[in-house]
């Protein structure tokens, strides 16, 4: 029987009806864009400038002018891969897992963290390609025969393995958020009155009419799809962290990197979603449909997941000890007290530490704190994986191949200049669609059970 | 039978009762009673999913997870022939002398190909058999059905009692009535 709850705290605020939400929602497509977004966009704008200048001079160039060498083979580019795609994962999650275990909350932010995963695995895509040097025959990753150039593939390998995860998962990706937007692109061409966008929306709304039927099959499809994306977001970190365990190098070596990579992409993926919400909900007045009870089941996510990976920290630094092996015990000594001490302490403290402040209600339910917060988790989450590369590389086994490594000012360039790719899409996002799922948020406004 | 349906289209149809609601409680209820009496409902058009008025429409029960299943299958067996063909038959490379034959690390890149399948054959299906296409003229019957309203549309056929259909849809509170025939729609 339904029924409308009287324990549960209401999911949106300020007894909002069907129209308004449309209202609400769609003011910011409908309207023309606000001096907030004109100033974001065109920062953004800069950075994606820094972008292309950086990337154009490494393609003239070569990659030589990243400062990455022998020893440190991988640097800035496979930590801001490794980096970004873990932010992606926060939107398969909220879409996906949380629409399995039937959370509702989920409702108000999955739109805008499953845009977020998309651009996030854009960014990420950028450095593995452009890290070939020769990107030109970048196809040479795919599976063609051996008449375009190179040889058959090799699937023993994680890298290829990546090749499949990442473009596999973009796609899906895209496919689930795409499927999920008809519904609510029918409600804007229903709404819009320039002949543009009529045309524009009309093509994208694929003649939805929200019938009784195609709702009922559009929920089996989600359904589906979210069973799929969760194992197929489970399996695309557990690849990147393979691309690392499967090598024999002291401090890659481990059996432990599949859960603690897919942990602190959780993580480092709700970060990112709360330093983006807190923000759009206060710029674009959202306050009643992203609520402070959203905010508080982010952060406890946020204080859970980080936890996960201190322990996964202490248990690998434990292992090293108790394996017996000095390479290995090397490793992360050397981690902890070697020459990029600072940069394993300042991972400790930011993933570790300072998320255990969720711990009491005030944290988890002040905007600006965890802004400040979800800025210090991505700081966190990109000083481990420059730790996990560097600090294991850098002091190969022969002393001769001891090097210290630091980015150069065009891989500086191109990591500033992916946030450019990453918000000029989202803003162009929050312009163009919907950031709130309309539909879903109208089917939760009485509450019921 | 085609895999569009065809009862979502709304061309070369009788004349059609069209009743607008506010509240899906209301609608409900009225949906109920009115199929309880035996009117078969064409179609009812929501901005949101309401649950239940599937089941009260007579829709059947969707084919999609058997359709996911057969792109799963398909999927795999693609995947899995595609390494073989590749990798042991066509032009086998010792890379560290690691084996070419089947080994466990053939398992992610099947896993993403079968996932990759899956998920657009299904998608496809389900916008074929949706009449969801790019471009395709809209069929709605009242501007605010992707909004606020919700639209229940029955066809009339010989001997339907219309003025009882009307009736019910009005004591259950549709706030607005009216008849659809070629295109054209009248306020009741």
């Amino acid at each position: 029987m339904i029924h409308d709850s009287i324990i549960r705290d209401r999911l949106v605020t300020g007894d909002k009806t069907a129209s308004d939400v449309t209202r609400d929602i769609a003011r910011p497509i409908l309207n023309n864009p606000s001096t907030a977004w004109k100033v974001g966009f065109t920062l953004s704008l800069i950075f994606l400038g820094i972008f292309g200048v950086s990337l154009l001079y490494t393609l003239f160039t070569g990659i030589g002018v990243w400062n990455i060498n022998k020893s440190v083979m991988w640097g800035w580019d496979i930590t801001n891969f490794v980096f970004w795609v873990g932010i992606g994962h926060a939107g398969t999650l909220i879409s996906a897992v949380l629409l399995l275990f039937r959370q509702k909350w989920r409702m108000s932010i999955n739109r805008s963290a499953e845009a977020m995963t998309i651009f996030a695995v854009i960014c990420a895509a950028m450095f593995p390609v452009f890290h070939m040097g020769r990107v030109w025959v970048g196809y040479w990753a795919l599976p063609l025969p051996n008449a375009f150039g190179s040889l058959w593939v090799n699937f023993n390998s994680p890298l290829l393995w990546d090749v499949f995860a990442i473009s596999t998962y973009f796609s899906v990706s895209l496919l689930f958020w795409y499927i999920g937007l008809i519904p609510d692109i029918a409600t804007i061409r229903d709404k819009v009155k320039s002949k543009l966008g009529k045309t524009m929306y009309g093509f994208f709304s694929m003649g939805w009419t929200g019938s009784t039927r195609t709702w009922a099959r559009y929920e089996l499809i989600s359904l589906i799809l979210a069973g799929l994306s969760t194992p197929l977001v489970l399996s695309v970190h557990t690849i990147v962290s393979t691309d690392f365990a499967t090598s024999v190098i002291p401090g890659w070596h481990t059996t432990i990197f599949p859960p603690y990579f897919v942990a602190g992409a959780i993580f480092s993926g709700f970060g990112m979603v709360a330093t983006l919400l807190v923000v759009a909900r206060k710029v674009m007045n959202y306050e009643n449909y992203i609520t402070i009870g959203h905010l508080d089941a982010m952060t406890k996510i946020i204080m859970v997941t980080g936890t996960i990976v201190g322990i996964a920290y202490i248990t690998e630094f434990f292992i090293a000890w108790y394996s017996g092996n000095i390479y290995e015990q090397y490793a992360f000594t050397n981690r902890m007290f070697g020459p990029y001490w600072w940069a394993y302490w300042s991972m400790m403290t930011c993933n570790l530490i300072a998320p255990q402040v969720f711990w009491f209600r005030w944290a988890r339910t002040t905007p600006w704190f965890i802004f400040i917060m979800s800025i210090v988790v991505n700081v966190g989450m990109w000083f481990e994986r420059f730790v996990i590369i560097v600090t294991s590389l850098h002091r190969d086994y022969l002393p001769s191949s001891w090097v210290m490594y630091s980015g150069s000012l065009t891989e500086i360039g191109l990591f500033l200049g992916t946030f450019g790719i990453f918000f000029t899409c989202f803003f162009l996002f929050a312009k163009f669609l919907p950031v709130i799922n309309m539909a879903e948020v109208k089917s939760i406004l009485r509450n019921r059970e | 039978m085609g895999i569009l349906d065809k009862k979502l289209s709304l061309r070369d149809r009788n004349k059609m009762l069209i009743g607008v609601w506010e509240d899906e409680d209301q609608l409900m209820a009225g949906a109920s009673e009115i199929a309880h009496a035996g009117v078969h409902i064409h179609d009812i058009y929501t901005p949101y999913p309401v649950h239940g008025l599937d089941r009260i429409i007579g829709a059947r029960r969707s084919k999609l997870a058997r359709i996911a299943f057969f792109c799963a299958v398909t999927g795999l067996t693609l995947m899995t022939t595609m390494i073989w063909y590749m990798y042991v038959h066509d032009w086998p490379m010792n890379i560290g002398n690691k084996p070419v034959r089947f080994t466990p690390s053939w398992a992610p890149v099947m896993f993403e190909g079968t996932v990759l399948c899956t998920a657009f054959g299904m998608s496809f299906f389900f916008f074929w058999r949706n009449r969801l296409v790019h471009g395709i003229k809209n069929e709605i019957l009242d501007i605010r059905q992707t909004d606020d309203r919700m639209v229940m549309a029955i066809e009339t056929t010989d001997g339907m009692d219309e003025k009882a259909v009307l009736n019910m849809m009005k004591n259950h509170g549709a706030v607005e009535l009216r008849e659809f025939h070629n295109g054209v729609q009248t306020v009741l």
